[in-house]
């Protein structure tokens, strides 16, 4: 299966010119438009069909720095998010106490209507949240080109992958709890339907 | 995804929601995780360090229908078993009992973390305390 780098003909790196990256999909997106294979067999459209599919996936990760690295990390650790996958990132302990709370605070919250005061205070837990996700991004962000430097020289590599999924995690857990809230508050972001709870 | 009769009773009906008060002996508290969709589950047993069988067990779970069956479920099994007992606990056996679609095992492999972790943190805090009260009842 191509991987999404492959897609784009371009090597496993978690840094990337986005200019360039844009200039590939539009490329492609040309080569494997529907559009220009009205003419041809239906096997053709059909595989036309599918590759521009699979171009527009790879297009949404990779453009996104930190669902690019989401998306690495999981192909270099040989398990892209299969279910029951064994040896799952431990989250630290305080942050699942932190999420405990503010998860307890709003189901409290919920349960009393909604005030104006818990609104406030609910929507004060939000923006420190939202912050504490900005600065993980921030963090793995910033541990990019070590990553990049460590896949093709010497390094320890074992142990930067590790550092990535509990950063990962961490992202992830906070993710699901703004988005509880935000959903209580009425405030649910368009950039993402809740990816869960089904 | 249509869930089982058995997910959507101990959904809609949980039991023992809820937790022990700090410091009530012989509780022992796991508090895991599932980074792939944001779940958190806390899941407590109470243990009677004097005969070593699980009292009662309580749980808190913030997360899809199968996670809450999944733990609900779990602290129902843990009641009356010993700690030896309660370790054989297996998310198979859950899988099995709320017949878990194939995307929705994790929650029950949550569900087992969250037991062993309650054991061994009974085990941390109490084996002593066990202990002494055993050699004090003989």
């Amino acid at each position: 299966m191509n991987d999404y780098f492959a897609v784009f003909g371009l090597p496993r790196k978690l840094q990337l010119d986005p200019e360039e990256l844009r200039r590939r999909f539009y490329e492609l997106s040309r080569v494997h438009h529907p559009d220009f294979h009205q003419g041809a067999s239906e096997e053709d459209q059909a595989e036309a069909l599918s590759a521009s599919a699979l171009l527009n996936r790879a297009y949404r990760v990779l453009r996104d720095p930190v669902s690019r690295v989401e998306y690495l990390i999981a192909l270099e650790d040989g398990r892209e998010t299969r279910e029951g996958a064994d040896a799952r990132p431990r989250a630290p302990v305080d942050l699942l106490e932190e999420i405990m709370e503010v998860q307890e605070a709003l189901q409290e919250a919920k349960a009393g209507g909604l005030d104006e005061v818990s609104r406030q205070r609910l929507s004060e837990e939000r923006q420190r949240l939202m912050a504490r996700q900005l600065a993980e991004e921030e963090a793995i962000a910033a541990r990019a080109a070590e990553w990049d430097a460590v896949v093709v020289g010497p390094g320890d590599r074992t142990a930067l992958l590790e550092w990535f999924k509990q950063r990962l995690a961490a992202r992830a857990y906070l993710r699901t709890v703004i988005d509880d809230v935000s959903d209580a508050l009425g405030q649910g972001e368009e950039r993402h339907v809740s990816h869960r709870r089904h | 995804m249509p869930y089982s009769d058995k997910v959507i009773d101990h959904y809609s009906n949980p039991r023992n929601v809820g937790s022990f008060g700090k410091g009530t002996p012989g509780v022992g508290t796991g508090l895991v995780g599932a980074p792939e969709c944001g779940d958190v589950m806390k899941l407590q047993i109470k243990v009677n360090v004097q005969t070593g069988l699980i009292e009662d067990a309580k749980f808190k779970t913030f997360g899809c229908g199968s996670a809450i069956a999944s733990s609900s479920l779990a602290t129902e099994w843990l009641k009356g078993r010993t700690v030896e007992e309660a370790a054989k606990i297996k998310n198979t056996d859950i899988v099995n009992e709320l017949k878990l679609p194939p995307v929705k095992i994790h929650c029950s492999v949550l569900a087992e973390d969250a037991i062993k972790a309650a054991l061994q943190d009974y085990k941390e805090k109490w084996t002593n305390a066990a202990a002494e009260a055993r050699t004090g009842a003989s």
